[in-house]
């Protein structure tokens, strides 16, 4: 449904609610997402999902009640039907023990910059030509193509009935992974690219980069690391897995108020990280598929949250700021835009890097699989290796070891241990999603080294 | 007027297609309610309504979703193209297993249905809960009771037509409060199955009082508690943590979509390979698993799954051996055909999808391990010499192939020459796999044994969160690597 019909809808839930004395705030959000999927060197599934959902809460004395639906975009009635659902369990809410916001919009803005109609166009024959190329030649009996290619528009919108303006944004995003796999041997190497512009892919360095760990696990010794302390150079999915805890039990004002994050409000103005470490939520970047103005219609400006490591402040959601009594900060969006800023080293990829020399073995760990949050306050995350990691030995050598499991402070891992960080940067997000479309990335550099990660568990196979 | 879907799936046949199935979900309803620290933050109800179809196209899938009746011809013709397009990049022509073709009903057993109960006194439960959790030194406390009512209307080209009739209720509560080092330590409780229906009447007051009390106790227990020593001992696991150990490391690993590689972009693998079934040592003799769908009374017991198979009832592993996968239609003859012999008779009927618009995968049913012979937990304590009681699941980590784990516990509780200790608190364990089941030295009686449920399995690109259960005694594992 194009925007404009978007809004008018919701004019019309808003009047519809404010004929009930009813004081709400709408969601709306539609999305058309297509997804090819690879396994075995085949495509195993090619999918499209065109669906629409509203949520609508309603707010009273301390109070509010929510309802929402999933349904046809033109299905007006059902959409009532919603408002009158949540307007029927307000009285019911138990009471708060704060007064929630309900948003005045001051005025229209709708936001299309991360828009391409290209992607839009974009037809399963083209993706299929666009992998094709990015693993030409590189598919045998044994190592055979998985991937996921995700591509989408995601449109969302927000009312209330406290105003006729309406927040409106608009974004095409296409998240790659491809995977080339040995059915004998196992191991896993991947690609990735996360772009909201078909002009921003490129099949060539895909290519570039399976080409060169497909060699490398078809040539190179196999070998289990030792269980001990290593120096790690890490890639951008594994950077983001870790910058994205930061978001969670970082610098969120309500988890930390919840007693579910490693900071505290004595942090702020504090030294806290290694000053290698600047961190901004910043909605200028067109790479996060950033929104401008948050649901609330306030306009979002970059905001550093780490500066060389000083601790600036915790972000809060309305929500949280009504229950704590903090002022919300402009960051009720579905996606945060979180930066981590590049640099003074000089390196644009792993193959690169692998070609200097270097003063002692660093193992290169390019994405963990499947994190875990082991203790909250202390910012204890553990997770294995996975796709592709090398052993990069003093001597120039390279082999390909097993996967390994570390467990790592975050205040460590991006404080006295972050040894350096790469100048270049790229997006990383995520290909697919639960529930709902939700287009985001984290920007992050291409590379980053910490000293004395400690190897706990180290696979005899892959 | 309705959308005719048996029509439509003909004209698919019509157009060439080899197979078609639509699912249709006139109504489905969710309700959440979260209440943190007495504010009822999230009061919500759901709905949605849409069809999804799955097309098999000279032997490749194509799948479209939409909510919308109108353009109903369209999407089925979406997913036909989207199957002849894939067929471009075709390897192994896609074949199913045969089936019974069966019109039937399936209904999840509720005694009384929780959108029935007003809303004022589901609000009121929840208040009378938080009221017996609160405490002046705590500071955290959740109650939320999560509800879903559903109906799923099943065609296919070859003749099936399922109704299912499901509501799940999933309440759990957590506290939690500050240790001298000021960490934050958590203790929750999700209920196991209760008696022979899940609906409203788990709500039971003198149940969920009394589990209040227990949570509370041994959240103080925890915080004072000194920190899990770091070495090799035995971990006894109880059935809230045992469930995720097998969840993790015995039901993900047997999903025959991920040993066949088709979750290896995304979700992962598994270290199990087709030859190993009926030769791998998987655990101690005293290991048995199946995969059981007709459990009574559990978030994995549906009937039929979404290929329109009946619910099973298969082993999985047998005296330690493993024997059987977690299988759908299409991966059984794929595996048999790579295999070049029959180790999968027929389906194993846990070909699910989450919703509408998400595409049926293999998802785990009841993955159970049956009771043992070794007794009460206080005979295997007696019978242990060092070793830690774990209990709670606080975090879990999982190697891509389930070749290796690691998880944190809410709470722990040593044991010394046959007796129990004091608690323990920041317990974690870890391990691989292989090396953990086959040091399975106690397998506790039916007296341990509790069905667990889980409502938020997540697995497939794109993703989707599934409902199903596990049913564990008390096991204790030796030599296992425990610490902070």
């Amino acid at each position: 449904m194009a925007k404009e019909n978007a809004i008018k809808v919701l004019q019309e839930l808003a009047a519809y609610a404010r004929s009930k004395d009813a004081k709400a705030m709408f969601a709306w959000q539609s999305e058309d997402s297509r997804f090819v999927r690879y396994a075995n060197s085949a495509v195993s599934l090619n999918t499209r999902e065109i669906l629409t959902k509203l949520e609508v809460t309603v707010y009273g004395d301390r109070k509010m009640a929510s309802s929402s639906i999933m349904t046809d975009a033109n299905d007006l009635d059902s959409m009532k039907k919603a408002v009158d659902k949540a307007v029927e369990m307000l009285p019911f809410a138990a009471p708060l023990t704060y007064q929630p916001t309900i948003s005045v919009i001051p005025e229209t803005v709708i936001s299309e910059e991360a828009y391409d109609s290209a992607v839009v166009a974009m037809t399963s024959d083209d993706v299929i030509a666009f992998v094709e190329e990015a693993v030409s030649g590189l598919e045998t009996e044994d190592i055979l193509l998985s991937g996921n290619i995700s591509s989408g528009v995601t449109e969302q919108a927000f009312m209330s009935t406290e105003s006729t303006e309406a927040v409106c944004w608009r974004a095409t995003d296409i998240g790659i992974t491809l995977v080339l796999a040995s059915l004998q041997d196992k191991w896993e190497v991947n690609a990735e690219q996360f772009a909201g512009r078909v002009e921003d892919l490129d099949a060539g360095a895909l290519h570039d980069r399976l080409s060169w760990l497909v060699e490398l696990y078809t040539t190179a010794p196999a070998e289990r690391v030792p269980e001990q302390p290593f120096t790690v150079v890490f890639g951008p999915a594994a950077l983001a897995t870790y910058v994205d805890y930061h978001t969670w039990i970082g610098f969120n004002g309500g988890a930390m108020k919840r007693g579910f994050a490693m900071l505290n409000p004595d942090d702020i103005g504090q030294k806290v990280l290694s000053d290698r470490f600047t961190l901004m939520e910043d909605p200028t970047l067109l790479e996060t598929y950033p929104r401008p103005v948050d649901q609330y219609g306030r306009a979002r400006k970059p905001r550093p949250i780490f500066d060389r490591g000083v601790f600036q402040g915790f972000i809060w959601r309305q929500s949280d700021a009504d229950e704590f009594g903090e002022k919300a900060t402009g960051h009720d969006v579905t996606s945060l835009s979180v930066a981590m800023k590049g640099g003074d080293r000089k390196v644009s990829t792993i193959q690169e890097f692998a070609a200097l020399p270097r003063d002692c073995d660093i193992l290169y760990i390019p994405y963990l699989h499947y994190t875990g949050l082991v203790n909250p306050t202390k910012g204890i995350v553990t997770g294995t290796s996975r796709f592709g990691p090398l052993w990069l030995k003093k001597d120039g050598s390279i082999a390909v070891p097993y996967n390994v499991r570390f467990t790592v402070s975050l205040k460590d891992l991006f404080g006295d241990n972050l040894r350096w960080v790469s100048e270049k940067t790229v997006p990383w997000g995520e290909s697919s999603h639960y529930r709902s479309r939700n287009p985001g990335a984290t920007v992050v550099p291409v590379l980053a080294c910490v000293d004395n990660i400690n190897i706990e568990l180290s696979n005899e196979s892959f | 007027m309705g959308v005719n879907w048996k029509h439509l799936i003909k004209r698919l046949a019509d157009r060439g297609a080899e197979y078609a199935d639509v699912r249709y979900v006139p109504k489905e309803e969710n309700d959440t309610l979260f209440m943190w620290n007495g504010n009822l933050i999230a009061f919500d109800r759901s709905e949605e309504r849409g069809y999804g179809v799955r097309v098999l196209v000279d032997g490749a899938w194509g799948f479209a979703a939409s909510s919308s009746d109108e353009e109903a011809e369209a999407v089925f013709d979406r997913a036909f193209d989207n199957a002849a397009a894939a067929s471009k990049r075709s390897r192994r022509p896609i074949r199913l297993a045969d089936k019974d073709i069966v019109k039937a009903r399936f209904e999840s057993p509720c005694g009384i249905d929780p959108f029935e109960v007003p809303l004022l006194e589901r609000v009121a439960v929840m208040k009378d809960i938080d009221s017996a959790l609160q405490h002046k030194d705590v500071p955290q406390r959740v109650v939320s009771i999560n509800t879903t009512r559903k109906t799923i209307r099943y065609f296919d080209s070859e003749g099936a037509e399922i109704e299912k009739y499901i509501i799940e209720i999933f309440p759990a509560i957590q506290v939690g409060a500050f240790d001298s080092e000021g960490v934050m330590q958590q203790r929750g409780y999700r209920p196991p199955r209760l008696g022979p229906t899940r609906g409203w009447e788990v709500m039971n007051k003198e149940h969920w009082k009394r589990e209040s009390d227990r949570v509370l106790s041994e959240l103080f227990e925890v915080i004072a508690a000194p920190v899990c020593p770091s070495e090799r001992c035995s971990v006894i696991l109880m059935p809230d943590m045992m469930f995720l150990q097998v969840h993790e490391t015995i039901g993900h690993a047997l999903e025959l979509d991920r040993i066949l590689g088709y979750e290896l972009s995304y979700a992962g693998g598994s270290f199990v390979r087709l030859d190993d079934f009926g030769k791998l040592q998987y655990g101690s003799e005293k290991l048995n698993v199946r995969a059981d769908a007709t459990l009574v009374n559990s978030p994995g017991s549906f009937g039929f799954d979404d290929d329109g198979v009946a619910a099973k009832n298969r082993m999985l592993i047998e005296n330690g051996i493993l024997t059987g996968a977690i299988t759908s239609r299409q991966m059984v003859m794929e595996a048999n055909d790579r295999a070049g012999r029959e180790i999968f008779p027929d389906s194993g009927g846990t070909s699910r999808a989450c919703a509408f618009y998400r595409v049926p995968i293999e998802r785990m049913t009841n993955i159970n391990v049956d009771p043992g012979e070794d007794g009460t937990l206080e005979d295997i304590i007696k019978d242990t010499e060092r070793g830690v009681i774990l209990s709670g699941e606080r975090s879990w980590s999982i190697g891509s192939t389930r070749e290796q784990f690691h998880f944190a516990t809410d709470i722990g509780w040593l044991v010394e020459d046959g007796e129990k200790k004091g608690a323990l608190r920041n317990c974690t364990y870890e391990g691989m796999t292989l090396d953990f089941y086959r040091s399975l030295s106690k397998v506790g009686d039916e007296s341990t044994w509790e069905v667990q449920y889980v409502d938020n399995c997540g697995k497939g690109a794109p993703s989707q969160e599934m409902q199903l259960g596990h049913g564990v005694p008390v096991c204790r594992f030796d030599n296992v690597k425990v610490g902070e």
